[in-house]
């Protein structure tokens, strides 16, 4: 056994061999005599590095002649592990590379060699040639793949440019003759098959290739592009120059690659390459076109090679992936105006085979979610294919009219199918037939399926608008047909209830089946009738708005508002319900759906129902709300007389609807307050409700609105029982709706019904005389918690035409808050809460407040800070949760003196004149500002961190980003600080430099220039600013002088004369050019560029020593 | 020397030592009894089995006088017990009687009862209350807290001790100087 000492004193010796000058006679001698592998290695690597160290050295000749060495020595043991003869090549390729530029050496007789190894015959010798240009070509692509070899970027990019131009062709050509004649072949043994699949490889290589625009100087922009291409070289589109017309334009490269996919498409890793290789030649573009004529002949003989390949085979597993990528990379590469201008037949057949591929990719892709395979390469090529079809019809004006709805509709049945339960569809049937169906656990970091599939859902929606003639009726006659059987399947569970009242009896395989096809039917119809984009205010979508207008004329808007008004009926059994309009009629078996769910909550059902359908009844009722509720007509070219009469404004439509989803809301609030999503989605769409004003206007109408804020004012069941982020947005809707337009007797009426309740409540608590004896009690604390959460939830209504009222009403209760920090002292979980409602309030309103305001706030907040010092300063908590209690408080204070702070930079507050008439002006000139208050919180805090607290990265992180901050915005600020805080801030950016991580020191160092520049700036000696300064320029300065030392030993150890002048230069050009240091942005720079110069220029010398 | 029952009536007579709660409106850092230990809520996630089934929760508690971790799950509509928690400062001082007077922003009625601690015996500390009863059912905390308490004590240094109580269990956990 080898202990882990002789493994490291074995390979420190390698390490220090590696490093010893001129090895090259040594290495040449291990490598002609040894016989252990590694030793062999370590040789090459040896010659490797010392090839590129000692560059400048080294004769023209004897580079050369190493290289024949090199390269005889692998061609004349055929038997080297491979790992030895791919370092020795590695050594080659990184040699030629770095000589590419300086010394003239090049690839062609290398090349030359290649070819005699290829024209051989002999699999091992030609696989070998293989290797020689797989390593040119890895060290030339600057990729991830490329060696480190200390050279500028400038040099990498130069050598990848000579190389694309000439060198990579010849590869190419290499590698396109190989494959032809392999793919001559008929039979390849398994040797051959090795080498075939080696070049194979190499050809995709070079298709991956990411070409560099030629012969233009990088700017500094480029130059971090290209490293950012060294970090990932993967999913490159084709983008060859001008000069590669010849090779890449002629039809016999593509058809090469498609008859040598059909050779080897059975082998499943060949595959692979082989697909990827006619992916790349897919993704085409760029000045390699001499014109749109040229695009076109192109796509059309690959999109020919394409059809013959697929047409007639039948599709191996492996295959799904590179065949969905090749269409994918196909549709978005190549414009519309050339797609359109392919022949007609063309096209029809390739959109024809499109569709059947994506039926058949999704059913396969269902039929492994079924086996739970680990490896969904079909889920992965229906989704690439879903993609393609969304790029292909979202500008589907440019395509003849009409043709993508055939096509829609066989992809959106069959979407639909796979989705829903035999008969009608076969979900969770195995490919015999069988049904599975297992249940298994979820837990809440499992994303809903309305997020995990969204972009397929997105891509269904839009074909189903494609085709709303068939889609919508569909949808909406499916739909319907469930909730009318899920009806009755709840009917009959409860008369079995009632039988045997007991509910572990009940089979729920019938209803979760209905509860499942429902789930999809409504997530496709919510992605279908409309989308979600976050900010804008969302469209009806033209399709639909276009279909619902085409068949106004059939419609009867009465039969229509009786079907929706109706949604406790079948919607079959309404007379003339085949005369109404579809759109409609869709959202109305939704609320059918949701009413069926609402009656069986009312008949204690709650039970048997399924949570996840819930989601999806709001989730739906929220997304068709913001889109279709008092649609406004003015944002339309035409509107729908139908839609526009059911839900437009002033319409009796639109307030039934109103009333009905609050109806809902509410009744969900209170049956489902145990299911915290559900309640969370259900909230949203409240808030969705009133958040509009017009929406908010007609809500503020409803009794039950009014229902709803006293229940929730009173805190009495069922609503207290909703988590506390559902009350929170709770209490957010209910301030929302305050401000809906009401006369101003009903909006006093209002408030005394939401706000005043709270404050009431509040008051009448804390004044009690033995509020100090009781404060204990749950009860009381209970109430206490439950208006600090309804406080945070006020704060997060803040919209800035409400801001003037909600701050007063807010700044009364932080001033008792702070009396709370008080009482509460003892109970951690309180002081959070209150710390917490002072950073919402900072977070929501400061950027609105004026200057009075402000300082309210900012005054309010620091008697926080000092309550909560005084109250913790010297106090010792050894209780199990003290530490995570006390970082908690810590990052919140962070986090609010980081919103105060805000104020400095964002800053609404003088445009924006909502406080005019009551702010009083007060002149000229902030007395103070957000960064006094900051500074003086930050006075506070500092004594309660902790180096121990500082462990916990978030904290420490947050608190280094505050002082960088601070330090950079106002630098002037710091020289007047009191002397206690100076010291403390200066204690923390020393503690920051020297013993934390290199990103918060690079914090340190962000903060301490603005200061030094402070310095030069008032030119005072003896400030403490500029001491403190000097103190960490002196820590940084040692490194310096040290340097300087360093740099003499260096040069005094060197006794080759060469060497010695080299380095001598090289430090005298590295320092002359950063004298005189001053500010100058340019000085900085032009030092910058002189250390990389340095770097690459002397670094590898230094390392011989 | 005090019947050591009597002392568990100390406090609030009378009021239950839990009370129940909806398992959904448990909040992480709040508190719930699990396997009969009063625990702080350090982990709370929800789980369904099969996608139209109703939420449980998963809660894991930390003992908050032990330390010691327990975990349950359970459905979302169920009740779960919460322990009732009271912290208590008590004035510790060596001979004179003080009063802490709150610094209390709004309320002027208010000030927490005190006691004084007048010895440490068997590992015990013997507190004296407003009522001149002395109570000495308070262990003297174990670690770096009972030596700090110890020597505070011995240096006659002003401190507050923070007793933490939760279902008829007690325990001194922070002590802090005070303010002069």
């Amino acid at each position: 056994m080898v202990s882990t000492e002789q493994r490291q004193h074995a390979e420190h010796i390698f390490l220090s061999f590696r490093k010893s000058k001129s090895p090259f006679a040594v290495c040449k001698h291990i490598l002609e005599t040894s016989k252990v592998d590694y030793v062999l290695f370590q040789a090459a690597t040896a010659i490797m590095e010392a090839v590129v160290r000692e560059w400048i050295l080294l004769e023209k000749s004897s580079i050369e002649s190493l290289i024949t060495f090199l390269l005889t020595y692998v061609l004349q043991r055929p038997n080297l592990q491979k790992y030895v003869r791919e370092q020795i090549l590695l050594a080659v390729a990184v040699i030629v590379k770095r000589g590419s530029l300086d010394k003239s050496i090049n690839c062609k007789s290398i090349f030359h060699e290649v070819s005699q190894l290829i024209s051989s015959g002999n699999p091992t010798v030609q696989t070998l040639a293989c290797s020689i240009l797989t390593a040119l070509l890895s060290e030339f692509s600057s990729s991830n793949k490329t060696s480190n070899i200390g050279l500028s970027m400038e040099f990498h990019g130069s050598c990848k440019r000579l190389f694309q131009e000439d060198d990579l062709k010849q590869i190419f050509m290499l590698t396109v003759e190989v494959l032809q004649e392999f793919s001559r072949r008929e039979n390849l043994n398994a040797q051959m098959s090795c080498v075939f699949q080696c070049y194979l490889a190499l050809a995709n290589q070079v298709l991956s290739w990411n070409f560099l625009p030629p012969n233009h100087i990088l700017s500094c922009r480029e130059v971090m592009h290209y490293i950012a291409m060294f970090e990932a070289t993967q999913n490159v589109m084709l983008k060859p120059t001008a000069s590669w017309r010849e090779t890449l334009l002629d039809h016999r490269v593509m058809d090469l690659f498609f008859t040598v996919h059909r050779k080897i498409r059975e082998d499943s890793d060949m595959a692979q390459d082989s697909l990827q290789c006619l992916a790349q030649l897919a993704s085409m573009h760029g000045p390699i076109f001499p014109d749109e004529n040229a695009q076109l002949t192109y796509l059309a003989h690959l999109m020919e090679g394409l059809l013959n390949m697929i047409n007639g085979i039948e599709i191996e597993d492996s295959e799904a992936v590179g065949i969905s990528n090749i269409i994918n990379n196909l549709i978005s590469t190549f414009p519309r105006s050339v797609l359109t201008a392919l022949p007609n037949e063309l096209f029809a057949s390739f959109i024809n085979c499109l569709t059947l591929l994506t039926c058949s990719f999704g059913r396969s892709a269902a039929l492994e979610e079924v086996l739970d395979k680990d490896d969904m390469v079909y889920m992965e090529a229906y989704d690439k294919l879903l993609e393609s079809w969304l790029t292909l019809v979202q500008e589907d004006e440019h395509f003849p009219r009409g043709c993508f709805v055939q096509p829609a509709v066989q992809v959106f049945n069959s979407y639909i199918q796979c989705h829903l339960a035999a008969p009608d569809g076969t979900r969770n049937l195995t490919a015999n037939g069988v049904a599975s169906h297992e249940e298994e656990e979820i837990n809440e970091l499992q994303e809903d399926d309305r997020e995990l599939f969204s972009d397929q859902l997105a891509s269904i929606g839009m074909l189903g608008r494609i085709a709303a003639d068939h889609c919508i009726p569909l949808l909406t006659g499916l739909l319907e047909n469930r909730v009318t059987r899920l009806h009755g399947q709840l009917q009959r569970h409860q008369q079995h209830l009632m039988a045997s009242a007991d509910p572990g009896t009940v089979d729920r395989k019938v209803l979760d089946d209905l509860y499942e096809d429902i789930h999809w039917l409504i997530l496709v119809s919510g992605y279908l009738l409309a989308d979600d984009p976050q900010g804008e205010t969302p469209l009806i979508p033209s399709e639909v708005m276009e279909y619902s207008i085409k068949h106004s004329t059939e419609v009867d808007i009465n039969t229509t508002l009786q079907l929706l008004g109706s949604p406790g009926e079948k919607a079959t059994s309404i007379p003339g319900c085949n005369r109404t309009d579809s759109v409609i009629r869709l959202l109305s078996a939704v609320l059918r759906t949701s009413e069926v769910e609402s009656r069986a909550t009312r008949a204690s059902l709650t039970e048997l129902l399924s949570p996840q359908m819930g989601k999806d009844i709001v989730w739906f009722l929220r997304r068709w709300a913001k889109t279709y509720l008092l649609v406004d007509e003015k944002l339309y070219g035409q509107i729908s007389m139908p839609l526009s009469t059911a839900f437009g404004a002033d319409t009796e439509g639109a307030q039934w609807i109103v009333g009905y989803l609050l109806e809902k809301v509410i009744n969900n609030l209170s049956v489902w307050s145990s299911e915290p999503d559900l309640a969370n989605d259900t909230v949203e769409l409240l808030v969705t409700l009133v958040e509009k004003r017009e929406r908010a206007n007609i809500v503020v109408q409803c009794e039950n609105w009014w229902n709803l804020a006293k229940q929730f004012a009173s805190r009495s069941p069922p609503l207290h029982m909703l988590s506390s982020t559902v009350q929170r947005t709770l209490m957010k809707a209910l301030v929302l709706g305050g401000f809906a337009h009401m006369d101003s007797d009903t909006k006093q009426q209002y408030w005394a019904e939401v706000l005043h309740p709270l404050q009431q409540r509040f008051l009448n608590l804390i004044n009690q005389e033995n509020f100090a004896q009781i404060c204990q009690e749950e009860a009381v604390k209970q109430e206490i918690i439950a208006t600090l959460e309804a406080l945070c939830g006020i704060a997060e209504a803040t919209q800035i035409d409400n801001v003037a009222s909600l701050f007063s009403f807010l700044m009364d209760f932080l001033s008792s808050c702070i009396g709370l920090m008080e009482v509460y002292r003892n109970s951690p979980e309180t002081v959070n809460l209150i710390i917490e409602v002072f950073v919402e309030v900072a977070h929501k309103q400061i950027c609105y407040l004026g200057e009075t305001k402000s300082m309210k706030l900012y005054e309010v907040c620091l008697t926080l800070l000092q309550v909560y010092s005084k109250n913790n300063l010297g106090r010792k908590r050894l209780d199990v949760a003290a530490e995570e209690d006390q970082y908690q408080d810590l990052l919140l204070i962070m986090e609010l003196l980081t919103n105060l702070l805000s104020k400095e930079f964002i800053d609404f507050s003088d445009t924006d004149e909502v406080f005019r008439g009551q702010e009083q002006s007060s002149g000229a000139g902030r007395a103070v500002s957000a960064a006094d208050v900051v500074l003086y919180g930050v006075n506070i805090v500092l004594p309660l961190m902790s180096q121990d607290l500082l462990k916990f990265p978030s904290l420490c992180n947050q608190y280094y980003k505050l002082i960088t901050f601070i330090c950079e915005i106002f630098p002037e600020k710091i020289p007047q600080l009191p002397e206690e805080l100076f010291k403390s801030l200066m204690c923390s950016l020393e503690l920051g430099m020297t013993s934390m991580s290199s990103e918060i020191s690079q914090l340190c160092l962000e903060a301490l220039s603005p200061l030094a520049e402070q310095c030069a700036k008032t030119q005072e000696k003896d400030t403490p600013l500029f001491i403190a300064t000097r103190h960490f320029l002196k820590v940084k300065m040692d490194d310096l002088a040290e340097y300087s030392e360093l740099v003499e030993t260096l040069l005094s150890n060197q006794r080759d004369a060469v060497i010695y002048q080299r380095l001598a230069d090289a430090f005298n050009s590295l320092t002359a050019s950063s004298t005189p240091p001053t500010m100058d942005r340019k000085q900085k720079v032009a030092f910058l560029k002189s250390l990389e110069e340095f770097v690459a220029n002397v670094g590898g010398l230094l390392c011989v020593k | 020397m005090a019947d050591a029952d009597l002392d568990f009536t100390i406090g609030d007579a009378g009021a239950s030592a839990t009370y129940p709660m909806q398992c959904s409106t448990l909040r992480k850092n709040g508190f719930v009894v699990l396997k009969g230990r009063p625990c702080k809520i350090v982990e709370m996630s929800t789980s369904k089995t099969g996608k139209h089934g109703h939420a449980k929760v998963h809660m894991v508690g930390i003992d908050i006088f032990s330390g010691k971790k327990y975990e349950d799950i359970c459905p979302s509509t169920h009740n779960m017990d919460v322990p009732n928690i009271k912290r208590m400062d008590y004035q510790v001082c060596n001979g004179e009687y003080y009063c802490t007077v709150s610094t209390s922003y709004i309320f002027t009625n208010f000030c927490f009862s005190t006691f004084q601690l007048i010895g440490i015996q068997d590992g015990y500390l013997s507190l004296l209350q407003d009522s001149g009863e002395v109570r000495e059912d308070l262990k003297m905390p174990e670690g770096d807290l009972g030596k700090e308490i110890e020597s505070k004590f011995d240096a006659g240094e002003e401190t507050l001790i923070t007793v933490l109580s939760a279902m008829n269990e007690e325990a001194a956990v922070a002590i802090k100087a005070m303010a002069k």
